[in-house]
């Protein structure tokens, strides 16, 4: 038996494929979501997506099609192609094509059996390339979110990395200029500044101005409001600090790769002590990593896990942080400073955020190369409480893209 | 990348739910399958220069729908890599399969096969209809058209005094520069710009066996045309789905449009497509190969 549901009886519906890789898409895509629902009121959300970001879902009731079930594990792969604080994002990326066609399949399946009238993918990598590689399965409106146009390479990867990136760039160009109907909204999470200046490559377009040109620009979008924490004083005592001392949070996420990274702050924890007194440092070890691994001392914690620890970022006196986008964003919108070290061979964290961040004059970029625990312990010491002038983040970015989206609807 | 890294299999998105191996004459192939369920979807193996991972943009979608059966032929991946061309006649290939059906209790299948791998499945259609429910022939290596000029100017077993395009197609050229080889046949296969990856995925493959066994499968593909083949393509009871990309630089287009026609069945030409386009097109494919299946599933009550 099945049924048909005229055109003009069915409700509004939605489908959001939102990236497993990175924490970050879930939280802005929740807060996209809450803004989509202020504008068009009956509108049914479902979700295809994986852990982690169905951690997030759940916890704000939000709809997961059952089909996600199906979904193969993209987070495992990246965290598998992962070694000391290294990961050649683009090669694991590319290394990943089986996974993301299968997961393409998934999405295939669920749009040819239900009838949605919108598509929103963060960073959905498999919907975007294989909708232009195959424009007939396009059936409804379709919005392209992303917080990096390009693919760069990284200086030791030679000629060959970057002709490949620029192969990559190059068909993405084509796909949007032969289909420009397959993108209904492209839209940038940030702003035209925050787009590197870089070519795609030899003979094709400057990112910045191509990016213009396709794409609206929503501005930044978190998935909170820094003037809940606006009062730092009352945050602190909730959280226990305690009055005179400077806290210090050191956090590389929950996967396995921030280890090394881990163990380096930890090791400058002594001399950073001795140059700054009042010294507490909370150290976030994640799932994977095994606190007893740490040595004892007195003003070093080390925790398996820490609860709300976005409020202790709000609250810190300096942060310890890789170098991905939610969490220097969320650090440079609660104006706090902080020490970020780009994973090794990631072009996102070595070119892409942190020119944005440098656009704001937000944190201290550390190379884990050379930042030996004496480089380390003079970097807390000397940005450790420090007031920051950063350019204020704009709050209203979740409401900028959903109305854009709206206009879909 | 380091040779390291080149040589660890990447992620899956699907594992086999049953694996192992079954051996012939001494020679074992490796065999895995996906899912349960009726009916059963046999990916076969092709020429020996790449095993059954040139299926992985088939096998996670199929085993959600079907139950998905494949093995490593022998020469590449898991299987033995006996030496003799007698060990890689299309004959060893056929009963390779069926002894692959016995072990895994696979009663019938739906056949698909990529270039001589078509050739093998349209024999198995032939040979053992009541095994063979429908074929899809992908990119078939069939004697019923001939080949690119470009690739019959060269002997393959002298040696040449250019190693220019097709000329590297050469038993010596492989013992020497069997790399280089690669790289220049499978740029060939996917005549498809931007197909970086599924070119580097192949040359890994290739490079997971050596060129005296290749030039062993090599020197067996020749017997391939030696019988009447178009009096087997008659005896080709079973629904066949042919899929043969026009722009196809290693078997010209004619070959699969004769297969077609000589076996009564639908042939889909790929506009734009090369020779493999089952890596470079694989949702199109894919939804070719489940429509296929489902409309034999529709005629058997």
């Amino acid at each position: 038996m099945t049924t048909w549901t005229r055109g003009r009886s069915r409700r509004r519906r939605a489908l959001f494929v939102s990236s497993p890789i990175g924490l970050g898409h879930a939280q802005r895509d929740v807060a996209i979501a809450r803004e989509l629902r202020e504008l068009v009121p009956d509108l049914e959300i479902d979700w295809l997506a994986q852990h982690p970001v169905t951690r997030v879902l759940e916890e704000e009731g939000e709809r997961v099609h059952p089909m996600s079930a199906e979904l193969a594990n993209e987070s495992g792969h990246i965290e598998s192609e992962s070694a000391e604080h290294d990961l050649h994002c683009f090669q694991a990326w590319r290394r990943m094509d089986e996974i993301l066609l299968a997961n393409f399949m998934v999405f295939h399946d669920v749009a040819r059996e239900e009838n949605y009238d919108l598509w929103i993918g963060d960073e959905a990598w498999e919907l975007d390339y294989y909708l232009h590689e195959n424009p007939e399965e396009k059936r409804a409106a379709y919005v392209w979110l992303t917080d990096f146009v390009g693919w760069l390479p990284m200086p030791d990867g030679g000629e060959r990395e970057a002709f490949l990136t620029a192969d990559y760039n190059a068909e993405m160009i084509e796909h949007i200029a032969r289909y420009p109907r397959v993108r209904d909204r492209a839209i940038y999470v940030g702003n035209a500044d925050d787009v590197v200046a870089d070519a795609f490559g030899p003979e094709l377009p400057l990112i910045r101005d191509w990016t213009e040109e396709h794409f609206d620009f929503a501005g930044y979008v978190s998935g909170f409001d820094p003037a809940a924490f606006a009062d730092r004083e009352k945050l602190r005592a909730e959280l226990g600090y305690r009055p005179g001392e400077r806290v210090c949070i050191v956090t590389v996420g929950g996967s396995g790769v921030g280890g090394h990274l881990l163990r380096r702050v930890v090791d400058a924890f002594p001399e950073a002590k001795e140059l700054v007194p009042e010294l507490r440092m909370i150290v976030v070890a994640g799932p994977r990593i095994d606190p007893a691994a740490f040595p004892e001392a007195d003003g070093l914690e080390v925790r398996a896990y820490v609860h709300n620890l976005y409020r202790h970022l709000a609250a810190c006196d300096l942060a310890v942080v890789q170098g991905g986008l939610t969490t220097a964003m969320e650090l440079t919108a609660n104006r706090r400073p902080f020490l970020y070290f780009p994973l090794r061979h990631h072009f996102e964290q070595s070119f892409h955020v942190r020119h944005r961040l440098e656009r704001y004059g937000a944190g201290r970029a550390m190379d884990f190369e050379t930042a030996t625990p004496a480089v380390i312990a003079q970097a807390i010491a000397e940005e450790i409480g420090r007031e920051v002038d950063y350019k204020s983040v704009e709050t209203d970015g979740a409401a900028k893209a959903a109305a854009r989206i709206a206009e879909l609807l | 990348m380091s040779l390291l890294e080149a040589q660890r299999e990447q992620t899956r998105a699907r594992y086999p739910d049953e694996e192992g191996y079954v051996e012939r004459d001494g020679v074992r192939v490796f065999y895995e399958v996906y899912g349960h369920g009726e009916p059963t979807v046999f990916l076969l193996p092709t020429w020996s220069i790449i095993h059954s991972r040139h299926w992985k943009m088939q096998i996670p979608y199929l085993a959600r729908h079907f139950r998905v059966l494949t093995f490593d032929g022998r020469g590449n991946g898991k299987a033995d890599r006996p030496s003799g061309i007698a060990a890689y006649t299309e004959h060893e290939f056929a009963e390779d399969s069926l002894a692959v059906m016995d072990a895994t209790a696979t009663e019938s299948a739906i056949l698909v096969g990529l270039s001589c791998g078509a050739l093998w499945g349209t024999l198995l259609a032939a040979n053992h209809p009541d095994r063979v429910q429908g074929a899809v022939l992908i990119g078939p290596a069939v004697p019923l058209a001939p080949g690119h000029p470009e690739r019959n100017v060269h002997p393959f077993d002298e040696r040449l005094d250019t190693d220019e395009g097709w000329a590297k197609y050469n038993r010596h050229y492989w013992l020497e520069h069997y790399e280089e080889f690669l790289e220049y046949f499978f740029g060939r296969m996917f005549s498809e710009p931007h197909s970086t990856k599924q070119i580097e995925d192949c040359v890994a493959w290739g490079l997971e066996t050596d060129p005296t066994t290749l030039a062993d499968s090599q020197d067996a593909l020749e017997l391939c045309g030696l019988e009447s083949f178009e009096a087997t393509c008659a005896r080709v009871r079973c629904p066949v789905l042919v899929l043969h990309g026009d722009e196809d630089a290693i078997r010209p287009h004619a070959q699969g449009a004769a297969l077609a026609e000589v076996t009564g069945g639908t042939l889909v030409t790929l506009e734009g497509s090369g020779h493999c386009p089952h890596a470079r097109d694989p949702v199109k494919v894919n939804l070719l190969i489940r429509d296929f299946v489902e409309s034999l599933e529709r005629r058997t009550p």
